[in-house]
């Protein structure tokens, strides 16, 4: 993979890869990309696409409210916070 | 034949289990001040727990119940309210469990109590438990080896007498082949069947919560506790139990080629094969045909919902937060830069990656669709045989660092455990024999769908032969 494929990937993944680095993990993305081109033979003629192994419907429950908040135990592990909000820098 | 009479059905078994009956239930009452410093003696050479503290939330288990005051360790990507929750990852240190995972709080109901948080790696990627942001953990057998991983920490206070069982997450092997390193029983139960729900999403079609133990009545017993559907998990199942009673007969074992297997892993799969034998199980050879395709579909999916799963760590809610970015942006991005390891980036670029438009065909889909293919050929399979059987890995326990098997070779390592993910089948894995190296090798049997009993049984039969190998200078608890 090119540093400027392996850029544009990054920022999609949110990540703010420094030169050292984006070099390496390029050699290794790389190297894996080469190693999953062995799929490239494989014939999946009318195959479906496995994307879940029970083959399950739709699971819905009862729409009753249940007692399972656990928001403030969430909130207790924020970085910065006031009362129940969230500090980040502004927006604009 | 022999394992239905030897191992039972596995339902209600828990009355005759072994860990029920033994000293386990004592160690925190009665011989409590032996077995702490028996703990802090190896965990000073291990290294098996992140966070270690048997009273924080004993009374948070129920005082009666079949597994009443046993204690056991929980790999830290599990969410147990009153300890904290890092995945072994920078990213959430300090982080709380605000709720308890369904199967930790199933087994507390049983009386279980766990004691600790065990090491990983970051977000359970990697087959050694180095990716750990926090510490080291060494292998019992060798301290200068590695325990396995992901669930490293979890095999090694298993195999060094510390507790009885340790849960851990099977998402690629991360049960299996760690339980293969230390030379304890590791079981992967068949998808869904377990809750997932406080288990810290991987690979969300491949996770599965999985146990290791020193005996397979413990295996049997902890999975007969934590199984069931769960409201809290959409994913879960009610498990329907065996279709056969267990029963086994006939095994088909998987021909390896020659050169894939270190010389101990060929020894010891040749040992299995004849103890099988002399035990009166059929065999018959097979070969699968799609094993060379599972490990690349397997990163290519693995990968792919793990970048999905693991954008929720940004830095502005909970845990790691960069003293960098001037707006939430930036923020996002370096608190994720820093927080989490090469590994894990790696495989979030590559998730990233196989996903993108004009990429996704390629990769993505190409792999589920032959991800379809390998089901099929186990599908076959089991159409005339009860169980595969294959190596968990092709080397025991290997050195620290990348001298003897860099990343990229773990990974491609993987091939014997990723199958039983990508199918959704259930797998344990058995020791097998401690080679003249000094180092355990286990092996791993494959069943259909809700059979799990049919590896109990199995590995039961084995077992009254040849038990879980003890570690030299260890102490069984189960007898005091």
């Amino acid at each position: 993979m090119k540093l400027d494929e392996l850029y544009v990937t990054a920022k999609l993944a949110k990540l703010d890869l420094n030169e050292g680095e984006a070099e390496k993990l390029a050699v290794e993305v790389s190297r894996m990309l080469e190693y999953f081109s062995v799929m490239e033979k494989v014939d999946v003629e009318g195959l479906e696409a496995t994307v879940q192994t029970l083959s399950r419907e739709n699971v819905c429950r009862p729409d009753v409210v249940t007692s399972r908040d656990v928001s403030a135990k969430m909130l207790d592990n924020a970085p910065k916070r006031d009362d129940r909000f969230i500090i980040i820098p502004n927006v604009l | 034949m022999q394992g239905k009479d030897m191992a039972g059905n596995g339902i209600n078994s828990s009355d005759s289990s072994s860990v029920t009956n033994g000293g386990w239930s004592k160690v925190l009452s009665e011989n409590k001040a032996s077995y702490l410093e028996y703990v802090d003696g190896w965990e000073k050479k291990i290294g098996s727990f992140l966070e270690y503290d048997i009273e924080r939330i004993r009374s948070a288990s129920c005082r009666e119940g079949a597994l009443a005051g046993i204690p056991f360790g929980v790999k830290d990507n599990f969410a147990v309210e009153g300890f904290n929750i890092t995945c072994g990852s920078k990213i959430l240190e300090g982080v709380a469990s605000p709720y308890t995972a369904t199967s930790v709080a199933k087994l507390q109901k049983a009386g279980a109590v766990v004691v600790g948080k065990t090491n990983l790696d970051a977000f359970g990627m990697g087959s050694s438990t180095d990716n750990s942001a926090f510490k080291v953990t060494n292998n019992p057998w060798d301290l200068t080896r590695v325990a396995g991983g992901s669930s490293g920490g979890s095999a090694a206070a298993v195999a060094a007498g510390l507790v009885p069982f340790a849960l851990g997450s099977d998402t690629g092997g991360s049960v299996r082949q760690p339980a293969s390193f230390c030379g304890v029983y590791g079981l992967k139960p068949t998808y869904g069947v377990v809750s997932r729900y406080g288990l810290t999403a991987y690979a969300s079609s491949l996770d599965v919560v999985g146990v290791l133990s020193r005996t397979v009545d413990t295996a049997r017993t902890v999975f007969n506790t934590m199984k069931g559907r769960d409201i809290l998990d959409n994913t879960s199942v009610s498990h329907p139990g065996s279709a056969n009673n267990g029963d086994v007969k006939k095994i088909a074992v998987l021909k390896v080629s020659d050169g894939i297997l270190s010389k101990e892993v060929e020894l010891s799969y040749a040992k299995s094969k004849n103890r099988l034998l002399s035990l009166g199980f059929e065999l018959i050879d097979i070969e699968l045909t799609s094993l060379e395709y599972v490990v690349p579909v397997y990163y290519t999916i693995a990968t792919a919902e793990a970048s999905a799963n693991l954008a929720r760590f940004n830095g502005l809610r909970y845990g790691y937060q960069s003293p960098e970015g001037k707006d939430p942006g930036e923020l996002m991005q370096a608190s994720r830069d820093e927080g989490f390891c090469d590994e894990v980036k790696l495989r979030i670029l590559l998730g990233t990656y196989v996903l993108r438009s004009g990429f996704q065909d390629q990769y993505y889909l190409k792999a589920q669709k032959i991800r379809t293919a390998i089901r099929n050929e186990f599908n076959t399979i089991f159409e005339s045989a009860d169980l595969v059987m294959m190596p968990v890995f092709p080397t025991p326990a290997f050195k620290h660092g990348s001298a003897e098997l860099d990343t990229f070779q773990q990974k491609v390592a993987d091939l014997y455990t990723c199958t039983a993910n990508l199918t959704g089948l259930p797998a344990l894995a058995v020791p097998s024999s401690v080679e003249e190296n000094g180092l355990p090798v286990g092996v791993q049997f494959t069943a259909p769908a809700f059979e799990e009993d049919r590896l109990f049984n199995v590995a039961g039969v084995l077992e009254a032969g040849f038990p879980s190998p003890t570690v030299p200078g260890i102490k069984d608890w189960s007898k005091f």
